[in-house]
Formats: C-alpha cells, sequence, structure tokens
C-alpha cells in the first residue's frame, strides 16, 4: 500500500514538474467548451440558481451540483483521448 | 472501461489503469471547479442572466425564420428598384447607381476632376489644332509643329490653356524649335498634315523649311513633323523638296555632308542659285550677312529655323558642300530684326562660293 502510495506521489509529481499537469488540464478545458459541455454546464447553473435563489447562491452549492452532471456529460471522445495520454506519460515517465 | 493493453504485468496494470483514471477524475473535477468559480463570480457580480430578459422582449426579438425576409424580418433588396430623385439635375436615378452618379453631378469626388480636366484637354487640343490648320502664313508657322507635339505630349497633364506660361513657351520656340522638337522621343498619334495642292510656292517653301513634309501615301498630305521625324528619312525630305519645289531645290537644313555636296552642282540660273542660297553659307561673317541684307529676298522663305549648333560646325568645314541653312539663320537673324522671322541668307558669299565652281 505505501509502494503503491508512494507511487502515485511519485507520478503526481513527476506530472506537476514535468508541466505535463497544466498541459492536460487546458487540453481538458479546451475540448469541454469545443464540444458544447460548458454552455450544457451553464445552462444547467443557471437552473440551479433559480432553484436557490439568486442571492444565497455559494460556490460549494453550485459545486455540489454540478460535478456528477459534469463528469457524466463529458462526452466519450474527450475522456478517451485523455486517458490516452495519461497512459503514455505514465509509460514514459514512471517505472 | 477495458482500455488498450499495457507492457505491464497484470496486478501492475490494473493497479495504473487505476491511477490513470484517477488522474482523469481530478483533471475533470478541476475544470468543474474553474466553471463553478466563474459561475458564482458572473451571479455575485450581476452579470450571469445578462442575455435575458423578460418574455414579452424575447417574443419581440426572437429569429425570424420566413422566406423573402432576413432574420431581423427586414426584407434584404428594398431599395434596389427604388429610384431617386438627384437635387442637381432633377433626374431619376436608379438606387444603386445614386451616389456615382451624384459625384459627377455635382462635380465632387475624386474622379470627377480627372475627368473634367481631360475633357478640356482634348477639348482644347482639338479646337487649337483645326485652328492651327487655317492659318497658314504668317508669324504662328510654328504652330504647326507646336500644335501637334502639344497635343501628343501634354494630352494628359495640359490643365490651363489659357496660361502665360503657354505663349511663353510659343515665343521661346520661335528661336529655339528645333532643339526641343527634334529632341522629342514620343510617337504622335495625331498628324494634322496639309495638302500640298491648296498651297502656293511660297508657302510650300516656307512650310519645308521648318517640317519635314514628306507626302503621305495615303492621305497625299505633307507630314508636319520636325525635319528630323523620325518617320521619314532625310532622302524622302529631299525627294519631296525636289517633287516640290524644282529639281534643285533641296532644302534640308539637316548637316548632310555628303548628300549635299552634290545639290550644288545643279545650279541653274539666278533663281536657282537664289534658291541655293540660302542652305549653303559657308563663311558667316557679319559683314556678309550685312551686305547679303540688300540682294538676298526670297531666299529666305525656306529657311530652317532649327538648327543652330551642328550645322556651324559644318559651315566651317566645308565651304561648298555643308548645308548650313540652321547656321546662315541664326547668323542672320542677328543682323536683319527687320525682316520677319525668316533668317536671310548671306548672299554674296554663296555667289563667291558659285563662281567658283562655275
Amino acid at each position: 500500500m505505501s509502494k503503491e502510495s508512494r507511487m502515485r506521489a511519485t507520478v503526481n509529481q513527476k506530472l506537476t514538474e514535468m508541466g505535463e499537469r497544466e498541459r492536460l488540464k487546458e487540453l481538458l478545458r479546451a475540448k469541454l467548451t469545443e464540444c458544447g459541455w460548458k454552455d450544457q454546464m451553464k445552462a444547467h447553473c443557471k437552473e440551479v440558481i433559480k432553484d436557490k435563489g439568486l442571492e444565497h447562491v455559494t460556490v460549494e452549492d453550485l459545486l455540489v451540483e454540478i460535478t456528477p452532471k459534469g463528469r457524466a456529460l463529458v462526452p466519450d471522445s474527450v475522456k478517451k483521448e485523455l486517458l490516452h495520454r495519461i497512459r503514455a506519460f505514465l509509460a514514459q515517465h514512471a517505472t | 472501461m477495458k482500455m488498450e493493453d499495457m507492457p505491464l504485468s497484470g496486478p501492475d496494470n490494473t493497479r495504473l489503469e487505476a491511477l490513470v483514471h484517477d488522474i482523469y477524475s481530478e483533471l475533470v473535477e478541476d475544470a468543474c471547479l474553474g466553471l463553478c468559480f466563474e459561475v458564482h463570480r458572473a451571479v455575485k457580480q450581476g452579470c450571469f442572466f445578462l442575455d435575458e430578459t423578460d418574455q414579452e422582449s424575447m417574443k419581440e426579438f426572437e429569429i425570424v425564420d420566413q422566406p423573402g425576409v432576413d432574420i431581423f424580418g427586414q426584407v434584404y433588396n428594398q431599395w434596389k428598384n427604388k429610384e431617386c430623385e438627384c437635387p442637381n439635375c432633377k433626374r431619376l436615378i436608379a438606387a444603386s447607381r445614386f451616389a456615382p452618379h451624384l459625384e459627377k453631378c455635382l462635380g465632387m469626388g475624386r474622379n470627377s476632376s480627372r475627368i473634367a480636366n481631360r475633357r478640356l484637354a482634348s477639348n482644347n487640343n482639338m479646337s487649337k489644332s483645326e485652328s492651327d490648320q487655317e492659318d497658314n502664313d504668317d508669324l504662328n508657322d510654328n504652330d504647326w509643329s507646336y500644335g501637334a507635339e502639344k497635343k501628343a505630349k501634354k494630352r494628359k497633364s495640359d490643365k490651363n490653356q489659357n496660361s502665360p506660361r503657354r505663349s511663353k513657351s510659343l515665343k521661346h520656340k520661335n528661336g529655339e524649335l528645333g532643339s526641343s522638337v527634334g529632341s522629342e522621343p514620343y510617337k504622335y498619334n495625331y498628324n494634322p498634315g496639309i495638302s500640298y495642292e491648296t498651297l502656293g510656292p511660297d508657302e510650300v517653301r516656307s512650310l519645308l523649311t521648318t517640317q519635314c513634309g514628306v507626302i503621305s501615301e495615303h492621305t497625299k498630305k505633307m507630314c508636319t513633323r520636325s525635319q528630323r521625324c523620325p518617320q521619314h528619312t532625310d532622302e524622302q525630305r529631299r525627294a519631296v523638296r525636289v517633287f516640290l519645289l524644282g529639281p534643285s531645290a533641296p532644302s534640308l537644313p539637316d548637316g548632310d555632308p555628303v548628300g549635299e555636296s552634290n545639290i550644288f552642282d545643279i545650279p541653274d540660273g539666278q533663281t536657282l542659285m537664289g534658291r541655293l542660297q540660302w542652305e549653303d553659307s559657308p563663311d558667316i561673317s557679319p559683314t556678309d550677312s550685312a551686305s547679303s541684307k540688300a540682294s538676298t529676298n526670297h531666299s529666305d522663305s525656306r529657311r530652317p529655323k532649327k538648327k543652330k549648333t551642328p550645322s556651324l560646325g559644318l559651315n566651317s568645314g566645308g565651304g561648298g558642300g555643308s548645308l548650313s541653312g540652321g547656321s546662315s539663320s541664326s547668323q542672320s537673324n542677328i543682323s536683319l530684326p527687320t525682316k520677319k522671322k525668316r533668317p536671310k541668307l548671306s548672299a554674296p558669299s554663296i555667289t563667291s562660293i558659285y563662281d567658283d565652281l562655275n
């Protein structure tokens, strides 16, 4: 376990250090905007806000409402590409 | 979620896959968080719901989807067939042509001044050259070629026909016609031409002293270009002069020593010698030209006003054979101001030459 957690820690560290994490983040954001995921999520936010009331909305409220839906709405192509890149990185730099 | 096989051992593989998915989930959550922050900030700043208004306004600005009409509900070629009345000329102009028409009608805009100037220039040139053709004899002799070359040279740039500069250049040309005309490289598009049949002998002679004079095959007119016009050779010019004025009257003022020496073998009588006098004045001395004033009359008409420097050189060189009408003319101009513009020849000097020849 600790070996695994150590390995994870190493991998995460490597991801961040080499800038791969940032690159992956930007890539994901761009792809999600491109495919309309962002607009869908914003529309969902509007509904949540209308439900909760404009004045009393907090970041946590939104996050709790949005994240599950967001995870579900990511298109398969985007998901596949991202997974592929992560695996490639691990194969190259880990182990 | 079975992905491609990785070249790893079993348990490691699954662990690695799990790791990959975990990393992926982290990234997605990160994106969601970013979105939440963005939305929350927009809500708190009050700009989140800006694109939504009340229901009535929404209906008013809905996208229109009818045929013949654009999405705003406007007919797009509504003004195509309309006609507008021009406030200047009171004509009905099509809407799409209205702006260019106004430009020309009111005389404003970039092109209208250009067109007007060009029109003025061509009109003036036409009228000027036409009037020149009537003016045969007299001091406007130079205007023949001047008119032709002016039209060709200043076709597009001639803006002010009545400027003082124009008359100044005219006077300038009286004395210096040779240099300016001779140096012109342009090909004239318009050559008024003269019909030799209508001219008297004096006029013909006067023309031939200043102009090329070669008779065109097609139009039967004499070329009005300078003595050095590139379209005709000296042979042609000489032939024309022989044809028009008699066999012994070649009047090419150009320095052509080889050709010209032949001419002096022909003299027949006093008249011919008188005619030849102008072209051959080998020794131009003030005294000679002064004394020639009395004797020479008629030969002056054929003097070319152009040639100065080249013929001067020839004069000094060859006494008998050089064409020196130009030089003689220049000299005589100095000595004989009383005559018309035609410079007088020095007769006594020439007569002496002929005495030698004879």
